[in-house]
């Protein structure tokens, strides 16, 4: 039973770990740009929300505010951080984008205080308990559900609209994308808008199971989302969903099994190192 | 720039450097982590230290003479802590320096303070390494290892022999660890498993399954409000209900409002009884919450002492620092927020520790832990 149990929570993990890397994978797809500051958009998702759930009373105004806000916010940054040093190296970008990632953790600082929020309401406290022994918290079950429903509509969208037919040409080939008439901007729009979208539903998930959002929440999904992506392949939306579920379930084991001599927060790195030794071009994609 | 300009540029330039000591202050500096993982708790600390400051000028101040607290953000880490040492040493000139910081950079700092003689008062720093530093280095707090000892004091007392440790991998969980596992032979409490967290874990769901399966009667989880809230509702959510003991860092209002209902029976071995009929602490917990309209949590309670003592040593020194500071601390007896306290040739306090318990979404007296033998701090022969 504790190996079902531990394989639950690696999903769990796991699965939280796919919503916040899906966008940077999205983003790194498109501009070839290690999206570091991503994780600003999980924090300003848990901010949101526990502001708006706190306000209103609701738990579903809070998870739509917090992904419209940190959707725009993701447009923001691309347009006004981004696009303006495109043509620059990629290291450019980078350094960018980690300091913007410690300018927000500090923003968040100055302007919510360093003591983190809590809910002001139980949401999703309850328990589900399933084949007799198996106890979940609602939220638990509830980040599972999400994320699997909003992973599902998004490959739909992906593949039957028109947009998500562009936004797929533009990936594999932007300048050929251009020349029939896709707009790189608009492209670069939804893909910050979603995969930022994705972080905020992240962090008000979590902040919902650990009734605590504080300013350092993303620090630790900043590098392992980007852990993820290389693992699953740089780009690769499938690799990325199926290394984040990897990563949770060995994750589960490793701070149980392996805690006294691995950080559990290592486990992703140790993890890839091996994988890049065997598998360079990553853990699900082709080679070549 | 024209000649004017800079002319008036440089006449100001001077005057700030050398115009500030025509009215002299007392300077009395502080390490504060307040940015940073540790933040919360530099603020509380800082909250704390700014109290006794205002306290000592309303009254009077120094030998008539106004205290200045000097400030600098150390980001509880070695690098930042070394220099801001330096700094408050060589340029600001402090008489006496406090740490309102975490172990990892007071120990940092705390050599530096000796190499320069000037008297470093440790608020709760939990390292053994802090008072090795030397004779101008003081601690207030408990030290890690006596607090965990004191640990497994209360589960005996509780009447709990199988005990799962839930370890927080720094020198604070650890410090905690070696002094439950030192002390649990003797209370014949057998430590079933023992598991390691790291700092920003927040999600305990494994760790939780593998705990339900070991069935202990006892937790002995090291953590800070922050680790802590998360750990403890999460237990309580997957069904765990045998007590949780935790230590000074879950001594923080903040903790029962992250647990919830969890945290209702939580116990913490810590130095403030907020259920204490002592006028002292009392009257610091009052003024706290009048001055900060928050409740007053261990750093602060802790902070505040280790300031209050740097100042009542220097009134009995008419505002000298050195050696003469050094003495006045050794050999006083401080009334403070969080007992009366007297230093031992190491400069470690002895003093009873306090068990809250979480009652009412608020820390209560449960009892308190006096053994001489069992809480003895190190001193200089060992």
């Amino acid at each position: 039973m504790l190996f079902v149990e531990l394989i639950a929570q690696g999903l769990i993990q796991g699965s939280i770990y796919a919503l916040i890397a899906l966008g940077l994978t999205l983003v790194y797809g498109l501009l070839r740009i290690l999206h570091v500051a991503h994780a600003a958009f999980f924090t300003l998702g848990g901010y949101v929300g526990v502001m708006v759930a706190n306000q209103t009373g609701s738990l579903a105004a809070a998870i739509v505010a917090a992904m419209i806000v940190a959707g725009i916010g993701g447009i923001l940054v691309f347009r006004l951080c981004y696009q303006p040093i495109l043509h620059q190296p990629p290291f450019v970008p980078l350094i960018a984008s980690i300091g913007l990632y410690i300018a927000a953790e500090e923003l968040f600082r100055i302007i919510f205080g360093p003591s983190g929020l809590t809910y002001g309401y139980a949401f999703l406290q309850g328990q589900v308990v399933l084949f007799g022994s198996l106890r979940f918290k609602l939220a638990e079950i509830a980040v599972m559900l999400g994320s699997a429903a909003i992973i599902g509509v998004l490959s739909l969208l992906q593949t039957r609209t028109r947009i998500g037919v562009a936004c797929q040409a533009t990936v594999s080939d932007p300048q050929m994308a251009e020349s029939f008439g896709i707009s790189l901007r608009r492209v670069g729009d939804i893909n910050f808008f979603v995969g930022s979208a994705l972080a905020a539903f992240a962090g008000v998930m979590v902040s919902v199971l650990n009734n605590l959002v504080e300013p350092t929440m993303g620090s630790v999904p900043s590098y392992k989302a980007l852990a993820i992506i290389v693992l699953g392949g740089l780009g690769s939306v499938r690799g990325t969903l199926a290394a984040a579920l990897v990563l949770g379930v060995v994750e589960s084991f490793g701070t149980v099994y392996l805690g006294h001599f691995l950080d559990r927060n290592a486990i992703a790195f140790a993890f890839l190192i091996l994988v890049l030794m065997w598998r360079p071009q990553g853990l699900f994609a082709r080679s070549g | 720039m024209n000649h004017k300009k800079l002319a008036i540029a440089v006449t100001a330039a001077f005057a700030l450097q050398f115009g500030a000591p025509a009215w002299a202050q007392v300077k009395i500096g502080i390490n504060v982590p307040l940015t940073g993982f540790a933040a919360a708790d530099g603020k509380s600390a800082l909250d704390g230290a700014k109290l006794a400051v205002a306290d000592a000028n309303a009254k009077g101040g120094v030998n008539g003479e106004k205290i200045e607290l000097v400030i600098y953000d150390d980001q509880a880490s070695p690098k930042e802590a070394a220099p801001a040492a330096t700094k408050l040493i060589e340029k600001d000139k402090v008489v006496v320096g406090v740490s309102g910081s975490y172990s990892a950079s007071t120990r940092a700092a705390a050599p530096l303070f000796q190499a320069a003689k000037v008297p470093y008062v440790v608020a709760y720093s939990i390292h053994p390494d802090v008072t090795l530093a030397g004779d101008y280095v003081f601690r207030t707090a408990t030290m890690g290892e006596v607090q965990g000892r004191a640990g497994a004091k209360l589960a005996s007392d509780l009447g709990k022999k199988k005990v799962v440790l839930i370890t927080l991998k720094n020198d604070f969980g650890q410090a905690l660890a070696t002094g439950f596992k030192e002390a649990a032979p003797k209370f014949g409490i057998s430590i079933i498993k023992e598991y390691e967290y790291s700092i920003p874990d927040r999600q305990f769901g494994a760790l939780i399954s593998k705990v339900k399966s070991d069935n202990p009667e006892l937790l002995y989880a090291s953590g800070y409000y922050f680790t802590a809230g998360p750990l403890v509702n999460q237990l309580r959510a997957a069904g765990v209900t045998v007590p949780v003991i935790g230590q000074e860092g879950y001594d923080s209002e903040k903790f029962i409002e992250i647990a919830g209902a969890a945290s209702e029976g939580t116990l913490v071995t810590t130095s403030l009884d907020r259920d204490s009929p002592s006028p002292v602490t009392q009257a610091f917990l009052k003024e706290y919450r009048a001055a900060y309209s928050a409740g007053a949590d261990m750093v602060a309670a802790s902070t505040f002492t280790a300031t209050s003592i740097a100042i009542e040593g220097l009134k009995k020194t008419g505002g000298k620092g050195g050696e003469a500071l050094k003495k006045a601390i050794e050999g006083g007896s401080f009334n403070t927020p969080i007992g009366t306290l007297t230093f031992n040739d190491l400069h470690e306090v002895k003093k009873d520790i306090q068990v809250q318990v979480v009652k009412d979404k608020a820390f209560h007296r449960h009892s308190v832990i006096s053994d001489p033998v069992l809480l003895a701090p190190p001193t200089k022969a060992k």
